[in-house]
């Protein structure tokens, strides 16, 4: 445990750990203003293709629209936060040669690396709260409570998810973006296990993230075809507690899969670094 | 070589070897390091000094061969016997971010808990507590190094390994991190495994050393000893002059080189200085200094280039 305090000692004292914080709440306060500021505009091109058929009553744009819709739009770029401390973990410091310091202590390099590893988890769960607090907190504030109504997750029509469900939906589905997040940590992990420095890291993982995406939407058969077998496919399974019904199963399989990525990264990287020479 | 059996082996390492893709970096390195020795480790550049150390720190897999330190192996017994030491390998590199205190708490706890005072301490011991609040990217390298020695101290290791401890001081820093070696060996009875390519360096405060060239072995023992045992040429101021060089002169096992500012230079067959010391004296020549030529950097380049039988 005290090695674990002092990596989050370490890594809170950086301001590079709180880029992603800034930003998110950068970027989401700026979204929400400025869809406060364009509320009648966005609620007709919401209605414009449901007016025909349904009559819609109520605060459509609340404060849980606003969450899922920034949700939706920055899971590409939280990846990119995530991957800017983890990728750091380890290759931070070879870079820093701080590394000749922290190995040659009693603990062994299973207790460091595990540390280390926990670390990037904690780190990764604070981002991802911090998402929701900041996206449900000030939504609600500027745009009130009400029904959830939006487009069903990849297909046509529409769902709607009563006020009552509506904070536990987001807590689970909040949930599962932590789930999906810890991958793509330990993506940047392993990574950093690998190299000395830590632009190498944090490039990769994007790398590897924007390059399963690419291919996962390819609309071609053989892209088809490998789509099961890339992490990306299950990453956003965060949007299915916002369907109607929950696919319970779908989700448990989304999460087995990324958690046993997690776990496959976590001991390659352990492997890699117990057994590595410290040359820098 | 010499060796010395009353003294407890802190540290020993048994046909150490380490070799990168197809050079071997370090082969069959047999060292012994005594309690209380300063024990210099010396070579030139690419000897593979740092290489040897980086295995006993355990940030290299030695290819071959065992390490053993306060009688236990290192890679079976790892966490007990790094609890006993400490070290800097190359550059003392710290969490620049962070302020001094708060690197050597946190550097310091990894091996156990650490108390305010102690740390305040340690910092006082070399001359940085005025300063242990403040960032270490503002230190200088000569701050940095004393810091790395301030950690090293935190923890009261009984063996304390540096790699080239003073590389990038100036004189004045030099001289601060050789007496601060000096005083842990002497007041805290710390055993040092120094090692270093300033050789002027190690004949100051080594107590025993070992020459590595390529990889290997040349020579260990006591410093003092090593170089008597090279010793041939001499320094003398006698008076009067003249009787001394024409005594000198003539003598068998003694031949007068150059007489240059009132010194004589003096080529001895070894083990005859103690003689020809006492035929001055004897001869009613004042000695007023006598000492060999000889150092460990003559010493040194003829080992390192293969021309000492040792």
């Amino acid at each position: 445990m005290r090695l674990f305090w002092l990596e989050i000692y370490k890594t809170f004292s950086r301001w590079r750990t709180y880029i992603g914080f800034g930003f998110i709440a950068l970027v989401v306060i700026l979204t929400e203003v400025v869809m406060k500021l364009s509320a009648v505009e966005i609620v007709n091109r919401m209605m414009r293709s449901t007016q025909k058929d349904f009559l819609i009553f109520g605060n459509v744009l609340n404060g849980w629209f606003v969450t899922a819709f920034i949700m939706n739009t920055l899971h590409i770029h939280i990846p990119f936060l995530i991957a800017l401390v983890a990728g750091d973990m380890v290759s931070g410091e070879a870079t820093s040669g701080t590394v000749r310091f922290l190995l040659i202590r009693p603990p062994s390099r299973v207790k460091i690396i595990a540390a280390k590893y926990a670390t990037t988890l904690f780190y990764t769960t604070g981002l991802v709260i911090f998402l929701g607090i900041v996206c449900i907190l000030p939504g609600l504030a500027l745009f009130g409570s009400g029904d959830l109504i939006m487009h069903h997750y990849g297909k046509f029509g529409i769902v709607f998810i009563p006020e009552a469900e509506i904070p536990i939906r987001m807590l689970l589905a909040f949930m599962a973006a932590i789930w999906s997040m810890m991958t793509v940590a330990s993506i940047a992990f392993l990574l950093s296990t690998l190299v000395e420095n830590s632009i190498g890291p944090i490039v990769g993982t994007m790398a590897v993230v924007i390059v399963f995406l690419v291919i996962g939407n390819f609309p071609f058969d053989f892209f088809g075809t490998l789509k099961p077998y890339l992490f990306t496919t299950y990453m956003v399974f965060w949007q299915r507690f916002l369907d109607n019904p929950i696919p319970w199963q779908e989700i448990a399989k989304s999460a087995a899969i990324l958690g046993l990525h997690s776990l496959g990264l976590f001991f390659i990287a352990f492997g890699t670094y117990a057994r590595k020479d410290i040359k820098s | 070589m010499e060796q010395s059996f009353h003294k407890e082996i802190v540290l020993r390492t048994n046909g150490l070897s380490k070799r990168f893709a197809r050079r071997w970096a370090v082969k069959d390195l047999n060292l012994e390091v005594h309690r209380g020795d300063v024990f210099g480790f010396l070579g030139p550049n690419g000897a593979g000094k740092s290489t040897t150390i980086r295995m006993i720190l355990t940030l290299l897999r030695p290819t071959a061969g065992s390490i053993e330190i306060f009688g236990k192996d290192l890679h079976q017994e790892r966490g007990s016997v790094l609890s006993r030491v400490c070290g800097i390998v190359e550059k003392p590199d710290f969490y620049l971010y962070l302020s001094a205190y708060k690197n050597i708490e946190i550097l310091g706890s990894m091996t156990r808990s650490i108390r305010r005072d102690e740390i305040m301490e340690a910092l006082d011991a070399v001359g940085l507590k005025l300063r242990a609040f403040e960032k270490v990217k503002t230190f200088s390298h000569g701050m940095k190094q004393r810091l790395g020695i301030a950690q090293a101290l935190l923890t009261e290791p009984e063996l304390i390994i540096l790699d080239e401890p003073t590389s990038g001081l100036d004189p004045q820093g030099m001289k601060e991190v050789r007496e601060l070696i000096k005083k842990l060996s002497t007041e805290r009875e710390m055993t040092i495994f120094l090692s270093s390519h300033l050789l002027s360096e190690v004949e100051l405060v080594a107590t025993r050393m070992a020459v590595i060239n390529h990889g290997e072995l040349m020579v260990q023992g006591d410093v003092s000893k090593l170089l008597e045992r090279e010793a041939t040429e001499y320094s003398i101021q006698a008076s009067p002059l003249d009787a001394a060089v024409k005594l000198i002169g003539d003598l068998p096992w003694a031949k007068v080189v150059s007489t240059e500012n009132g010194r004589i230079e003096v080529h001895v067959t070894p083990g005859h200085a103690p003689d020809l010391n006492r035929v001055l004296v004897t001869h009613a020549i004042d000695v007023s200094s006598f000492y060999p030529h000889r150092t460990l950097e003559d010493f040194f380049l003829r080992i390192t280039e293969g021309t000492s039988e040792i």
